[in-house]
């Protein structure tokens, strides 16, 4: 009978014998003979559709089949019959630049440290951008200026007029479009050589993965633990490194997170978040504007130093900057051997339930409807009139040490107690939309009566005052 | 798994990736397995066949190969795993070396060399559903 020598690496699923008996007067008879035999060989040996994997040759002496009568080939007792693996490997070759791209680049160009070789790195480099707020913005603007050649954008958020102070990728003439739009607009202007993709959704743990998969590098600048929680492990399950940054009033922070790379995770730095509310957003505890430029900028430089292989990449140190000191400073970050994820014994192997992980409750359902005079507002649709932009003059009626306590003034209102209305109604224009409120809604009720009796009558009162608005719209607001 | 060799294993490879430098070149990992390790004992450089593009791929002729696992067969080893190099690109695996890549059961070593001179060596296996590769740790 003839013999077929099966490759080391196979070995184990045929028996553990280097040599097969098996039965047949063709290549394809004998094969058949051997997965009969042995069938776990199969699916190492046959894709899904049952044909031979494409680095699977089979030589009969020293002929592969593919060049004799393929599985026609006549075998005898004395032929030597053996599968042997096809092995080739090599870099991708790296795209040419064309004469428009050299005269854009030529500032990288000359420099020896980037040169051809690394801005073609940059053109075959691909990396994909979570967020294009505070930090996406300047992220996106420099990558795209920089000739990165693939970059994709995930945002499910449309530009608000808040965002402009420092979101400066999006114009004032954006607003309500959605960001990933806005976005990609910007950055084709500023380098039409580049591909930009879109996608317009959150990230979540049933997409992250897929939308990751098909870049280089993922660069998270967004704002909640969630998400960042998310864009780690997916970046660790699949590989890929993670520039990470994070802002807050003056401060920030970035870092490398790529355990691939010899580096800690976000997870051995941090292993649990914070409870919920400990750490105010950006958007309750406010981020100064620039702040994001100077961490977006650090995160976009890490992200080129890892592509053109330059330097000494971000990996398992924390930078960290106070714009008010106007320092730097840096901690070393070490791989947490115990760390469920990157550690030596991992048992997260698969995305969660973030939401859930953060101890971030789903909204509840809406309450059921209540009646609303029409002389009233509710703090809902106040805040959601405001946020659409809509310009209103809000006038708070309390004392003065009650707005120390918390006031509206973000959203433009202004201090006219009760006791002082009636001599002070000269102030306002009865052509503007005007909300009265108090702490409870009583006293500013009898402002509205002042106002109406003045002939106002783009009037409002906004229901249950200022600690309506704390409870439903507002929680960071303290309550007296 | 992890994969061991020595430091004159991992000195061949660089020489390999330097002597051929700018062209890519490959070899086979001969070993055995032990405790859940690829231990390996012994280099073997092998010409690159490519006649293409050698700057950037390398081919091993099955010949050579069936003659490294009859080389291996005599000393009670097997053939565990494949090097190549990168010229001037990182030792991180491609989309062709995954597309490429035999074996789950294997070791992928890939050496950078940069300009000439070469750098890191890193190891590498593919998935159970040669999705992609993941890198596995080097024993010295």
């Amino acid at each position: 009978m003839p013999k077929i020598v099966i490759p080391t690496a196979l070995r184990q699923y045929a028996g553990n014998t280097a040599a097969v008996e098996v039965q047949g007067a063709t290549a394809g008879e004998v094969l058949a003979s051997l997965t009969s035999q042995h069938p776990d060989l199969k699916k190492h040996l046959y894709d899904a559709n049952g044909k031979l994997r494409s680095f699977v040759n089979v030589y009969v002496n020293d002929e592969d089949i593919r060049s004799l009568q393929n599985e026609n080939t006549p075998v005898g007792e004395s032929d030597d019959i053996s599968i042997i693996p096809a092995i080739a490997g090599g870099a991708e070759p790296l795209p040419d630049l064309t004469k428009d791209e050299i005269a854009r680049y030529s500032r990288h160009l000359i420099m020896p440290e980037v040169g051809m070789d690394g801005q073609r790195k940059l053109k075959a480099a691909s990396i994909l951008l979570i967020g294009t707020g505070g930090l996406g913005s300047p992220l996106g603007l420099y990558l795209a200026a920089a000739g990165i050649g693939r970059l994709g954008l995930v945002d499910f958020d449309v530009v608000d007029h808040s965002n402009l102070q420092r979101q400066i990728v999006h114009g004032t003439k954006d607003v309500g479009r959605p960001k990933i739009q806005s976005a990609k607009d910007r950055l084709s202007d500023i380098n039409p050589h580049i591909q930009i993709d879109t996608y317009e959704t959150a990230l979540r743990a049933d997409n992250a993965l897929d939308i990751i998969k098909p870049y280089d590098i993922v660069i998270d600048g967004t704002d909640n633990f969630q998400t960042r929680y998310l864009a780690n492990d997916a970046s660790v399950l699949l590989g890929k490194p993670n520039v990470y940054g994070s802002i807050f009033r003056f401060d920030g922070q970035a870092s490398v997170f790529y355990p691939g790379g010899g580096g800690p995770c976000y997870r051995c730095l941090y292993p649990e978040p914070p409870p919920p509310g400990l750490v105010p957003s950006c958007a309750e505890g406010g981020v100064l504007g620039i702040l994001p430029g100077i961490i977006g900028v650090i995160q976009a430089t890490e992200a080129i130093k890892l592509i053109i292989g330059q330097g000494e990449p971000l990996i398992g140190r924390l930078l960290l900057f106070d714009a008010l000191k106007m320092k730097f400073r840096e901690l070393k970050l070490r791989r947490n051997p115990e760390c469920p994820l990157c550690g030596e014994n991992p048992t997260i192997k698969e995305l969660i339930d973030y939401d859930v992980f953060c101890g971030i409750t789903p909204p509840e359902p809406a309450p059921k409807v209540e009646v609303v005079s029409d002389w009233e507002v509710t703090p809902a649709q106040l805040k959601a009139e405001l946020d659409g932009g809509k310009k209103l003059t809000i006038i708070d009626v309390r004392e003065p040490h009650e707005w120390q306590i918390g006031n509206l003034e973000n959203y433009g209102s202004r201090l006219i107690p009760l006791g002082e209305f009636s001599s002070r109604v000269g102030e306002l224009n009865s052509d503007d939309e005007i909300v009265v409120h108090c702490k409870m809604g009583g006293r500013s009720a009898k402002a509205y009566g002042v106002l109406k009796e003045a002939g106002f009558t783009k009037i409002r009162n906004l229901k249950g005052g200022i600690l309506a608005w704390a409870d439903q719209v507002d929680p960071n607001l303290p309550k007296y | 798994m992890s994969v061991k060799l020595t430091t004159e294993h991992i000195e061949t490879i660089k020489q390999h990736g330097e002597r051929t430098f700018p062209e890519e070149c490959g070899g086979l990992l001969l070993g055995v397995i032990e405790n859940d390790a690829r231990i390996i004992r012994e280099v073997l450089p092998l010409e690159n066949i490519r006649k293409d593009s050698r700057h950037n791929r390398v081919e091993i002729s099955p010949l050579d190969y069936a003659k490294a696992e009859r080389e291996a067969a005599k000393k009670d080893l097997g053939v565990w795993g494949y090097y190549h190099s990168h010229p001037n690109h990182p030792a991180i695996p491609s989309g062709f070396d995954l597309d490429h890549a035999p074996f789950i059961e294997w070791s992928y070593l890939i050496v950078s060399v940069r300009d000439g001179k070469a750098e890191e060596v890193r190891a590498w296996t593919v998935r159970e559903d040669r999705s992609q590769f993941e890198e596995e740790e080097i024993v010295l």
